[in-house]
């Protein structure tokens, strides 16, 4: 009976690893795809700048088609530089608020943020698909299911307790939403933020002055949640679900490090704990809030036996917990048994907080991705989307290049990691050899019919 | 992993657990035993609220509802789709929480009725049935009207 379950066991870690990631993949293939879908539909036809919006982006220079190349480079570096040094103000001005334990502000905050990606941003996009589809849809029913649609929105990253597909839902379209704001901005503008905001994710993250790792380290220390938007996968079901006195599983999106209990050392579970971005707003008014870097936590590679008990459920603690810890039994307790607290979801807030960028994994071992790198994802496809679905295609597949990738060195060194460099990295190289190299090969086969 | 022949489960097992020999919601059969299988209220599974707190939730649901949510019912049917499925076993071992989320399916479907309606001949009626007051109604002239599409 020993060999059995440690058989089942190491079927379920390849079942499981595989099945993870396909759920951290699908919701960002998701956004990508709606996002490039509103780019197409919204498109105005003449150019590619679209409606010029004053942003904290374009502060510093606003992009002129008459422009020199050389002007809109440096235009859209200044741009970049400034819209960074607002990040980081902001995300060490969020650590600090962190650091002096003002969870409640934070949280109303990002409800409150949430309220207003929803509510402002979605309707301003519902209101341009109505018109450019020439919706017949009156402003009463509108109002009404914009508003419902917020309302529930903002509950559904408030709480802890809500269906997990509506809450992935909806930050999936908050994602969309955003992202969709942000391609907006001049090309030039657009692309070298990218790349400044991936470098600042790296900076971030892994550099020990790098806000983002503060945060996290803060987080860890004080085993707390951080009032972030952070997608999490649907962690995997518990093979034991027919073991008497399991209860009611919590999710938790920060997994601590627990550090000294891996006895068992247990490598299935991986405890990594999630980098956030603060992503924050400043007003609804289209002036992006700073963006916080990514940091993906990291926990130490606990076994699975961990219990991460919150307060209101430490009651469903039982006795076959009480037995996991126990160093004896550890190899014998069941591969995922994890109590998961899900009070981020309570905290994190809409534009403001817009979790972290960052990847992790959760206590379960459900694979954890800040919203800021969906976001970010999106950016660069819909921005590939504004030139040619060639692009799309390719800086599709180079994203999900970057994030298998992040995710090996995620397996591989067990920390919090940023999740943007990589991806968007393989991204703008992608995007600039189609646009320069790929598509004249392709065109120039097609028109001589040697190849479609 | 353990079977459950190896736990000493009835007594330790808390009061959120009901054991019958179906098994809804999320979690996968386990078909090495058939002994107990949880039944859980939420379409969560082991992941959602406890069976305990899952009347409060749909009675604060369904209550909330009535300030002109009606998703909010659309939400507690979908979370606790189990309950409706297998209503006839909650109507012997949790009353309460079949009634909120009946009495929430019972809402939103007729809410939805309404204003389907509504849309419906608004949308397909258009100024045939409603009258120049149309024009005055529908959004994308509303949004004209107020500047509502230029971008934030």
């Amino acid at each position: 009976m020993d060999q059995n379950p440690r058989n089942q066991q190491q079927k379920t870690i390849l079942d499981t690893l595989g099945e993870e990631i396909v759920r951290i993949i699908t919701p960002v293939s998701i956004c990508m795809f709606l996002v490039v879908i509103l780019v197409s539909i919204l498109q105005n036809d003449s150019d590619s700048t679209g409606p010029s919006i004053s942003t904290i982006a374009t502060l510093a220079y606003d992009e002129n088609i008459s422009d020199t190349l050389w002007d809109k480079f440096k235009g859209a570096l200044l741009n970049s530089l400034v819209f960074v040094a607002v990040v980081t103000v902001v995300t060490f001005f969020l650590v600090l608020l962190f650091y002096l334990r003002c969870t409640k502000f934070l949280k109303y905050y990002m409800g409150f943020s949430s309220f207003l990606v929803l509510c402002f941003m979605g309707g301003e996009i519902a209101v341009l698909l109505a018109q450019d589809l020439d919706f017949p849809v009156d402003c009463v029913t509108f109002m009404f299911v914009l508003v419902n649609f917020s309302v529930v929105g903002v509950l559904a990253v408030f709480m802890s307790k809500f269906a997990i597909l509506v809450t992935q839902g909806y930050l999936v379209v908050i994602g969309v939403l955003v992202s969709y704001w942000f391609t907006l901005l001049p090309e030039w503008t657009t692309w070298v933020l990218l790349v400044a905001m991936a470098l600042y994710d790296l900076a971030a993250v892994l550099l020990p002055v790098g806000p983002l790792r503060i945060l996290v380290e803060l987080a860890i220390s004080r085993d707390e949640d951080i009032p972030a938007l952070v997608y999490e996968a649907r962690p995997i079901e518990p093979e034991s679900s027919g073991n008497g006195g399991h209860g009611v599983m919590q999710r938790r999106v920060w997994r601590e490090r627990r550090g000294e209990d891996s006895t068992s050392g247990d490598g299935a579970t991986r405890a990594l704990n999630m980098g956030s971005e603060m992503k924050s707003d400043e007003s609804f008014h289209g002036q992006p809030k700073s963006i916080g870097g990514s940091n993906l936590g990291s926990g130490s590679g606990s076994s699975s036996t961990q219990s991460v008990v919150g307060q209101r459920d430490r009651s469903l603690v039982d006795a076959e917990e009480g037995r996991a810890i126990d160093p004896d039994s550890e190899l014998a307790a069941p591969l995922i048994q994890h109590r998961i607290n899900v009070r981020m979801n309570s905290h994190d807030g809409p534009d403001e907080a817009f979790a972290l960028e960052g990847i992790g994994l959760a206590t379960s071992g459900a694979i954890k991705l800040g919203l800021g790198d969906f976001i970010f994802y999106s950016v660069l496809v819909g921005r590939a989307a504004m030139y040619d679905f060639m692009a799309v295609y390719a800086c599709y597949l180079a994203i999900i290049a970057g994030l298998g990738v992040t995710l090996m060195l995620l397996a591989f060194y067990q920390k919090a990691l940023p999740a943007l460099p990589f991806s968007v990295m393989l991204g703008v190289l992608f995007y600039l050899f189609t646009r320069l190299l790929l598509e004249e090969f392709v065109v120039q086969c097609s028109i001589n019919l040697l190849m479609f | 992993m353990e079977t459950p022949q190896a736990h000493p489960t009835p007594t330790t097992t808390p009061p959120a657990e009901t054991v019958i020999t179906i098994d809804s919601g999320s979690p996968p059969p386990n078909p090495s035993t058939r002994i107990r299988r949880t039944q859980y209220p939420t379409i969560d599974g082991p992941f959602g609220v406890s069976e305990q707190d899952s009347v409060e939730y749909a009675r604060r649901f369904f209550t909330f509802g009535f300030l002109l949510l009606p998703f909010l019912w659309a939400l507690n049917c979908f979370y606790f789709w189990p309950v409706l499925r297998h209503s006839r076993y909650y109507s012997h071992s949790q009353p309460q929480l079949r009634r909120y989320v009946i009495g929430s399916a019972i809402g939103f479907t007729v809410f939805a009725t309404v204003l389907s309606t509504w849309a419906f001949t608004f949308a397909f009626g258009g100024e045939r049935v409603i009258g120049p007051v149309w024009e005055d109604l529908v959004m994308y002239n509303v949004a004209d009207k107020w500047g509502l599409s230029g971008f934030i």
